[in-house]
């Protein structure tokens, strides 16, 4: 920069240009060190998000795997247990590698790059809870089963805000099952009450779940009392959406992960409507889902 | 097995943990909006150098520093509430006006506050660190500091700032100043240089001092042209 101009600007002054060149500045100590605390923090980084990026892949593939079950409520098949246990030694050594990265403070420090894995991890562990217990997998036991995870080390801390959205994330597996349920089976996948009179769902909270209500969550002495795979995407809808994200930067990533969730839900509810209506006539092999990849051809307020 | 999908409880449980949090983020930010409102006034009195002579600067230095004295009693309140959580939990409500802060005490020390008596020095992190009464660089416990970062992006807001005096010297008919500055920059912009910058803020703002370096030296060099630089 300006090597000519500065040669005669600094003519009368004691240093010439080049030894000010050669001059090196007093702060370069302060900066070296700088240097080494910077990319410290960077290797750091870049490590974490390396390991988050293959617990998503590994994650993805173990719901990929869940998709192919057809029973809910039941261990997983054999085949599908083995299948995943490659995805889960993934995400074991790659939670294990990062684990001591994301101690005391650097905890929350990379918690933004650790996010997309372990939120991804939520989805598929919740999804996997669920075909076989048709329960929701607690945070307490989600924040218990990552940290065994890392079975030598310190464990990586679950936040309340990554299990949140990956339930979020959950609701669209539950989607998939759902539609894919119903197109190979003719029905929708139901959970068996494992005592007679039983009342499904325990709904915390007053919410619209009214939306489009095809009777199935009335309390009536009629086979939609049954508490089916939609019911209990409807309780986890209003649960989710009763809960208060307060504003702040997880608030704005659960209303957009919402949105998602309530068109999961009105995905099978209109697909649940075109099976009831239409059921008779449906071509074998038919797929409610290809309906909706087109357009909302579906109208369900007629 | 359970009948209800989801036990009672989990819900009821995350709502706690949110609203705990969100009691925090606003005593957090009832703390910061003071810090903010502080350094606005420290600000302008420091603005004022830009239109004072070199030899009554001094007023304008210890005026700031009486203000930033008040600055750094609600950064220790801050200090005080934010160790009792995670630092990254919520440093993003403070950092900016911590960032402010931090250059303002930055450039008061430039202009010869907080004992160094004489302008053109720089107070390095430690030195701003024990200013504000805070920790620095911390990596051994989780407790609120000073952040590497915090400091950097602070310094260059200190040569945007130079530059600007570096002009508004020229007016007030100081010509040795542009050359300390220049200097100054200068040292500063090499040390940015050797540090291994990712696609961050820190690259982005750092990615402008270039700018400020010649700036400066356009007006030495407007100077020299002109035969106004000291002879000394």
């Amino acid at each position: 920069m300006g090597v000519k101009r500065s040669r005669t600007a600094m003519e009368g002054q004691p240093s010439s240009d080049a030894a000010a060149a050669q001059r090196q500045s007093p702060l370069m100590p302060m900066f070296e060190h700088f240097r080494a605390e910077l990319d410290e923090h960077h290797d750091r980084r870049e490590r974490i998000i390396k390991a988050s990026r293959d617990i998503t892949a590994a994650s993805k593939k173990i719901i990929f795997t869940l998709q192919r079950i057809r029973h809910l409520n039941q261990d997983l098949p054999a085949h599908a247990v083995k299948g995943n246990q490659p995805y889960h030694t993934t995400i074991a050594t790659q939670l294990a590698s990062v684990s001591a990265d994301l101690q005391g403070l650097n905890a929350y420090r990379y918690s933004r790059q650790i996010s997309g894995g372990c939120q991804e991890w939520m989805e598929a562990v919740s999804f996997q809870h669920y075909i076989e217990t048709a329960t929701l997998l607690s945070y307490a036991d989600a924040r218990t089963q990552i940290k065994a995870l890392d079975r030598e080390g310190p464990g990586v801390e679950l936040s309340a805000e990554d299990y949140v959205l990956g339930i979020y994330d959950m609701t669209g597996e539950l989607m998939r099952f759902a539609i894919t349920g119903m197109a190979m089976g003719g029905s929708l996948p139901t959970i068996p009450a494992s005592s007679p009179q039983s009342q499904p769902q325990a709904q915390p909270t007053d919410s619209d779940t009214s939306l489009m209500d095809i009777d199935n969550d009335q309390p009536a002495p009629s086979p939609t009392t049954q508490r089916s795979l939609l019911t209990d995407m409807r309780a986890l809808r209003s649960a989710l959406e009763s809960l208060d994200a307060r504003g702040g930067p997880f608030a704005k990533e659960a209303d957009k992960k919402a949105d998602v969730m309530r068109t999961s839900v009105e995905k099978v509810e209109k697909a649940l409507y075109g099976l009831i209506v239409r059921g008779a006539e449906r071509p074998k092999g038919w797929n409610p889902d290809a309906e909706f990849a087109g357009g909302r051809a579906v109208e369900v307020e007629a | 097995m359970a009948d209800a999908m989801i036990q009672t409880g989990i819900f009821e449980d995350l709502q706690r943990k949110i609203d705990e949090d969100s009691a925090v983020k606003d005593a957090l930010r009832d703390i910061v909006q003071t810090l903010e409102k502080q350094d606005r006034t420290t600000q302008s009195i420091l603005s004022r150098s830009h239109s004072t002579p070199s030899s009554d600067l001094h007023t304008v230095v210890s005026a700031a520093q009486a203000n930033i004295d008040k600055e750094i009693q609600t950064i220790q309140q801050l200090s005080e509430v934010a160790s009792q959580h995670p630092y990254y939990k919520f440093n993003y409500s403070w950092t900016r006006t911590v960032q402010d802060a931090c250059y303002s005490i930055l450039l008061c020390g430039w202009l010869g506050g907080f004992a160094k008596g004489e302008t053109g020095q720089l107070l390095t992190i430690e030195d701003v660190g024990s200013t504000m009464k805070v920790p620095v660089n911390l990596k051994d416990r989780d407790a609120f500091h000073l952040t590497i970062e915090e400091y950097l992006l602070a310094l260059i807001s200190l040569l945007d700032e130079l530059a600007r005096l570096a002009r508004n010297s020229v007016t007030l008919g100081d010509y040795r100043r542009p050359l300390q500055i220049a200097q100054f920059i200068k040292d500063v912009h090499a040390g940015f240089q050797i540090l291994n910058l990712k696609n961050d803020t820190l690259r982005k703002r750092s990615d402008g001092i270039k700018y400020r370096v010649k700036e400066v030296e356009d007006v030495v060099y407007d100077l020299s042209l002109r035969g106004l630089l000291p002879k000394d």
